[in-house]
């Protein structure tokens, strides 16, 4: 979360120039969809910069590129919103924006409620993890002690000298920090290290690492899912 | 460029694009790709790369239409910063160095000439190049470095033989000035 209103289009603009680095850039795009003044910066900013790309020279491209695109497109898929009660619905727009944390809540209550009512001690958060499609990947209960669960709901293709890495994004300062790596391509425990208690809206994501994870400690490879932690209710 | 449609156009083409005409991202590909293949080139450099960030940049558009809105700023605007992401992810994910580096060393001065040339094509009555016309030379160079090559702050310090936090710091005070003067 930005700490200081007033550094909005400062930040705004590191982002848009790439200067924010992969955990700062992600926890950006994560609280643009809820914070209009910082959209609103970031849109700013896009559209000071665009002349830039604008004025450059075309390069010449040919019909093999749009083919190789249109290869692979898929049908829209259109998410099944529920629809909003007659009356309480003034706000189009925010309603559409939350399009994805609709069906992110749909799969919290069908997932949630099969594990959630069979144990006792709940999660202090859940964040369901999306791919860039918008599809479902997988599940994080963070239970704040030094346990998580993962649960893959999808397959994911892993070259053997890979591995997948889960993160945590518990502040900015603190950046992001593994939670663990995932032995196969299995639901896991994860034997979390010791964090500040998950908070609503916290940022969990996976990506593709080296075997044995990323030398770095930080996220060096493509982002498999994510997703922002909720409180169970 | 002879022919621009106008950013309406491109509002239009994204909610097509969401019900699902694919003739719609066609459209934007015609109207866009040679500017989008270019923008990704001056930060991947091979054209290879380019062409594979714009690939993945359309299916991007395609699958994400549903989700722009007019408060996100310009079509234009938003379809760029797809590829420009993406371009730059791809940049980060592989490590510049290790991608490019046998290409590196010669088009080194080229690129540096680029993100330049950047800034002199702008036109001439355009606010944005009056506004960095008025920037100290370093920092002008900060800013173009960033957005037009996609070369980091660690990047830059190191190509403009500062500090990092140095270069931090003049990058910073020199968009905080260009916001003033775009105001």
């Amino acid at each position: 979360m930005i700490s200081d209103r007033k550094d909005i289009p400062a930040i705004a603009d590191e982002y848009v120039l790439g200067l924010l680095d992969h955990g700062e850039a992600a926890q950006l795009e994560a609280d643009m969809e809820e914070d209009k003044e910082l959209m609103a910066a970031v849109a700013a900013s896009r559209d000071r910069f665009l002349p830039l790309d604008m004025s450059i020279e075309p390069a010449a491209v040919n019909d093999s590129l749009w083919s190789r695109i249109e290869a692979s497109l898929q049908p829209q898929v259109k998410p099944a919103q529920p629809s909003p009660p007659p009356g309480l619905n003034d706000n189009r727009a925010g309603w559409r924006l939350t399009a994805i944390s609709a069906i992110a809540a749909t799969v919290i209550l069908a997932v949630g409620l099969a594990f959630s009512l069979m144990r006792t001690t709940e999660p202090v958060v859940v964040a369901v993890l999306v791919d860039e499609a918008g599809e479902v990947r997988a599940v994080i209960e963070d239970f704040g002690s030094q346990q998580a669960v993962i649960k893959m709901l999808a397959d994911f293709d892993v070259p053997d000298d890979k591995t997948i890495q889960v993160w945590t994004l518990p502040s900015r300062d603190m950046g992001p920090v593994s939670l663990g790596l995932i032995d196969g391509i299995r639901s896991a425990r994860l034997d979390r290290p010791s964090l500040p208690l998950p908070r609503n809206g916290q940022l969990y994501e996976i990506t593709l690492e080296q075997a044995g994870g990323s030398p770095t400690g930080r996220p060096t490879g493509p982002i498999l899912a994510k997703g922002l932690a909720k409180l169970p209710r | 460029m002879l022919i621009s449609p106008v950013s309406d156009d491109l509002d239009k083409a994204l909610v097509a694009c969401a019900r699902g005409d694919q003739m719609a991202l066609r459209a934007i590909f015609e109207c866009e790709a040679a500017h989008l293949v270019a923008v990704a080139q001056r930060i991947v450099r091979r054209r290879d790369l380019a062409e594979e960030v714009v690939q993945e940049a359309f299916i991007r558009i395609w699958t994400h239409a549903h989700q722009y809105q007019p408060d996100r700023g310009s079509a234009r605007g938003w379809i760029y910063a797809i590829v420009r992401n993406r371009a730059l992810n791809l940049l980060r994910d592989s490590g510049r160095e290790h991608t490019v580096e046998e290409v590196e060393a010669l088009q080194e001065r080229d690129q540096a000439d680029e993100v330049m040339a950047a800034w002199h094509r702008l036109d001439r009555n355009s606010r944005l190049r009056e506004c960095l016309g008025a920037l100290d030379e370093i920092r002008r160079r900060g800013i173009l470095m960033a957005y037009v090559g996609g070369y980091s702050h660690g990047e830059i310090a190191g190509r403009l033989q500062i500090p990092l936090g140095t270069a931090k710091s003049w990058i910073r005070r020199g968009l905080a000035s260009l916001r003033e003067c775009m105001a």
